[in-house]
């Protein structure tokens, strides 16, 4: 297993030019091991399609790097490199049945005959597309197409897959078990594949390493875990899941906890940054599970329940604790637990272990 | 400032871009060339031409328009013609599309095929109709006194040029969604009521647009008033004689400029009536109607109206096909085949140059108009709007105008034209080639513009280079708008008259103009067996592109078709 089968360095990709000047992708740095899968994940506009179009060959990047299995494609056109898409709006050809549409690949390779046939009856089987050979797409359901165009990509054993957005025109059930399926398709298949969504949740489900992207640059690289426990600013934080932010100072250090202090209480909560120290401005970043809502007491933060929704395996919080400091907190399992209604009283702690702290610049980006 | 300086700057780029593609470049530059001489230089010369007078430059011939009768009422004549055509035709044209998209008419298949009979038949067809049944001894002969002027000019138009109000119609009609009209209904507005205050509102800039389009066809008419026009002198007909009857060709291109400047105002207001259309399909699929409890009072004289419609082209049709198997027309009425053996023994020659002239034009125009719609879709490169606008022109301008035109630009050689053409068959094949091209742009264009680039992406992806992608995925995809622009263009290659007229010669002759010649010579019986001989080629050629466009399994509508 090569670790850096596929590796982008510096790129960059400007379009327009004189004062028009966009800088979609700003210099950015990438290495995937081979049979990994990575998402691209991030707001409108932040560069993933155009990324992803550069690995392609769909676009020359301005400046920066593509190696592929160790070798530099740049000065490859798109048909010529070891890259299969597939697309948004899978792009099938209207004229071509689902067997011509996935076969389109090999013919124009010239593999022979047999063999396009025995590929394309083995991935039309893998895939779950079996007794739709003849039909032409507009026959097909939006899943089925989809998979097509899965198939398609999949069959020319590409050295990286790409997929940009691919569930985005499917309804949400099927979105949910589509990326399920490729998910396990990818891991069978082994291959490397880079991935573009905006949508959180899929990020997180589908990938061995999430990047996080704003504003054509990368913000986080890591396993979908770690940067959700550990996002490394506040951007980050609040893109990947929810989060409430609190403004602390650290009153204290000792065995591999930090003592926090938030509007006059105490707060424990874990030491990793360790270039933090006493007297340090920061900001706590506690996700909606990880606080605990209770009677009011001595040492709780105190607010007022001021929304709370039933989602049935949850319960859904809104509290004021001031004007502007509103917390969202989630409860599990909601039938085990007291359920407090708008106005009423109520005292919040923390499950310390799942505190993550941000530098006073972190926090602030 | 700046944004024109980095607007330089990517003209710039594109043109860098295309000396790395010199087939391309090259290509482009043909192209332009083409369209300059074919179709910018002979409107040039006709201005040319229209501003000598007395053998000197000057606005001699636009003063005496003013002063000048034989100028003057060919103008307003056809000016009036063209508003009563125009009226009559779309009010016909939307009572048709309100009944086929919006009434549970029964037969709608059959009277759509009806009305849009008309406009695949040659032009002139229905005048000749006319008279063998409204004429000195025609069936009705007399009934409606002179047929023979503004009133039989306008029965024929009304008759030719309202199915084309229909189809533009059909479209606006059916874009809006019929539970706009349910919703109103359910508000408590009365039928019609609605039709006032929902449907005819909405369809005000597809009925204007509708409206001046049969007013460009009705003001450019050529056959028909030549024929039937009588003491009534129109733009068209009067150019032509000016030019081939008197030999006085400033006065004829005075006369063509005159006509060239409503039609092109008229078809710029059109595209613009148009484009303003757009806000009538903002509620997405159009649905089929679903008014199935139509109060009467509507239904019968909508339905009368169809009916009666119907009934009339029929009748003229009829009475070609009657008409020519009569042994002496109003005179002998015995069941004969001698017309067709007649017409057969003086016409053969015709019949083979049409044939041969349309089968070269129809390939050579949509090859070169589905390229030219390719480059403008699909290409980067400066002076692209130029080579659209011009590629367009020929549609808007009037066939005499660009025959004139051509007579003019042609006789002679020229710094950008080397060899005369006049009296070849070259010049017809040119002059059909760049008249027909404007619709198979337009359809290519279409069918390009629908195609995501995302397609051809994905083939290149997958391995295909540029050349197989275009061979493999796009060629294929907009082989139906190819077809429909070849139909289109063997059907006017056929039937053309106005332009073609000025052209032809004795060795190279075509069939609508010998269609003219029987009728110059009260030959009507003659005429009317080659009108129907003309009638049946355009059907088959229909059929057997309708066969071959099926066979590759994409559908495609007549309205496609003849549009
Ligand atoms: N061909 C282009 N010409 C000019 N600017 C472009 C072009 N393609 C993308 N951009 C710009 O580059 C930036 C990044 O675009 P990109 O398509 O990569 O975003 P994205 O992350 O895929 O967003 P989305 O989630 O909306 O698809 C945007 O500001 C966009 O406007
Ligand atoms: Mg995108």
């Amino acid at each position: 297993m090569r670790q850096d089968y596929l590796v982008l360095k510096d790129l960059t990709k400007k379009f327009g030019k004189g004062d028009a000047v966009v800088t979609a992708v700003d210099g950015i740095n990438l290495t995937v091991k081979e049979g990994e899968l990575i998402t691209l994940l991030g707001p409108s506009g932040c560069g993933k399609t155009t990324t992803l179009r550069m690995i392609a060959g769909f676009h020359t990047p301005t400046s920066g790097d593509i190696l592929i299995d160790g070798d530099s494609v740049n000065t490859l056109p798109p048909n010529k490199r070891p890259t299969a898409m597939v697309f948004q709006n899978y792009a099938l050809f209207p004229h071509l049945t689902v067997r011509e549409n996935i076969s389109f690949g090999l013919k124009v390779r010239g593999d022979n005959k047999e063999e396009i046939i025995r590929k394309v009856d083995e991935i039309m089987n893998l895939i779950g597309l079996n007794g739709l050979a003849d039909r032409q797409p507009r026959e097909l359901s939006g899943g089925q197409q989809q998979r097509v165009s899965l198939a398609r990509a999949m069959i020319m054993e590409p050295k990286v897959l790409l997929f940009d957005e691919p569930l985005s025109n499917l309804d949400a059930m099927l979105r949910v078990s589509t990326r399920l399926e490729i998910r396990k398709l990818q891991q069978r298949v082994g291959i490397t594949s880079v991935y573009v969504t905006h949508d959180q949740e899929e990020a997180m489900t589908l990938s061995d390493q999430v990047i996080i992207m704003k504003d054509g640059l990368i913000q986080q690289i890591g396993a979908p875990v770690e940067i959700y426990s550990h996002p490394c600013n506040r951007f980050v934080a609040g893109f990947i899941g929810k989060a409430n932010f609190l403004d602390a100072t650290i009153k204290d250090i000792n065995n591999e906890q930090l003592i926090l202090d938030f509007m006059g209480k105490e707060i424990i909560a874990p030491h990793w940054n360790k270039s933090l120290k006493q007297g340090d401005s920061v900001v706590i970043v506690a996700r909606p599970e990880s606080v605990i809502i209770d009677e009011p007491s001595e040492d709780c933060i105190e607010g007022t329940v001021i929304n709370s929704v039933y989602f049935g395996s949850q319960m859904l919080y809104e509290v004021k604790i001031t004007d502007d400091l509103i917390f969202r907190i989630e409860v599990a399992d909601p039938q085990q637990h007291i359920q407090y209604s708008a106005g009423i009283k109520v005292g919040l702690t923390f499950k310390d272990r799942s505190l993550h702290i941000l530098s006073a610049k972190e926090g602030a980006l | 400032m700046n944004k024109k300086k980095s607007g330089n700057t990517s003209r710039v780029i594109n043109f860098k871009k295309l000396l790395r593609e010199p087939v391309l470049l090259l290509s482009i530059l043909i192209v332009f060339y083409l369209l300059t001489v074919f179709v910018i230089f002979p409107l040039f010369q006709v201005f040319k031409t229209s501003l000598t007078f007395e053998g000197k430059l000057g606005f001699g011939n636009y003063i005496e328009v003013m002063k000048k009768s034989y100028y003057i009422q060919p103008f307003i004549n056809s000016m009036i013609l063209g508003v009563l055509t125009a009226t009559i035709g779309t009010f016909i044209g939307f009572i048709f599309s309100y009944a086929i998209t919006r009434t549970p008419m029964k037969g709608k298949k059959i009277f759509r095929l009806i009305a849009t009979f008309p406009i695949v038949s040659p032009p002139f067809v229905i005048a000749l109709a006319a008279i063998l049944l409204f004429g000195r001894s025609g069936v009705f002969g007399g009934m409606f006194g002179n047929i023979y002027g503004l009133k039989g000019l306008v029965l024929v138009e009304v008759i030719a040029y309202s199915p084309t109000a229909f189809l533009a119609l059909v479209g606006v009609l059916r874009a809006i969604d019929p539970s706009l009209e349910e919703a109103a209904m359910d508000l408590g507005a009365s039928r019609l009521r609605v039709f006032r205050k929902v449907i005819f509102p909405l369809a005000t800039p597809g009925i204007v647009s509708a409206w001046l389009l049969v007013f460009i066809q009705s003001v450019a008419d050529f056959g028909n008033p030549m024929i039937i026009s009588g003491d009534f002198s129109v733009l068209s007909v009067q150019a032509y004689l000016q030019i081939t009857g008197m030999y006085d060709l400033p006065r004829g291109a005075t006369l063509a400029i005159l006509l060239l400047i409503p039609t092109v105002a008229a078809f710029y207001l059109q595209k613009y009536f148009l484009s303003k259309k757009s806000y009538v399909t903002v509620t997405g699929k159009p649905t089929a109607a679903t008014i199935k409890n139509l109060e009467w009072y509507i239904k019968l004289p909508v339905y009368s109206l169809c009916v009666f419609f119907a009934g009339v082209v029929l009748l003229f049709y009829g009475m070609v096909f009657y008409g020519s198997f009569q042994k002496l027309w109003g005179v002998d009425s015995t069941l004969t085949l001698d017309n067709y053996v007649q017409m057969w023994r003086v016409g053969k020659g015709y019949i083979f140059d049409s044939l041969i002239i349309a089968s070269i034009v129809t390939p050579i125009t949509g090859f070169f108009g589905m390229f030219i719609a390719y480059l403008i879709t699909r290409k980067n490169f400066p002076g692209k709007n130029l080579m659209e606008f011009s590629s367009m022109l020929t549609f808007a301008v009037p066939g005499t105008v660009v025959g004139i035109g051509y007579v003019v630009a042609f006789n002679t050689t020229s710094a950008i034209m080397p060899f005369t053409l006049t009296g070849t068959g070259l010049i017809i094949i040119i002059l059909l080639v760049f008249r027909n091209m404007p619709v198979g742009i337009r359809n290519g264009v279409a069918a390009l513009q629908q195609i995501d680039p995302s397609i051809e992406e994905a083939s290149i992806d997958l391995g295909a280079d540029s050349g197989t992608t275009f061979r493999k995925i796009t060629l294929p995809m907009i082989t139906p708008a190819f077809f429909s622009g070849l139909v289109y263009s063997f059907v006017r290659s056929m039937t053309a008259i106005s332009a073609i007229i000025f052209v032809v010669s004795g060795k190279w002759n075509l069939i609508t103009v010998a269609i003219l010649g029987f009728v110059d010579n009260s030959q009507y019986a003659q005429a009317a067996a080659m009108s129907l001989l003309l009638i049946v080629i355009v059907l088959i050629a229909l059929g057997l592109i309708k066969l071959i466009t099926d066979k590759l399994g994409q559908g495609m509508n007549s309205a496609t078709v003849v549009e």
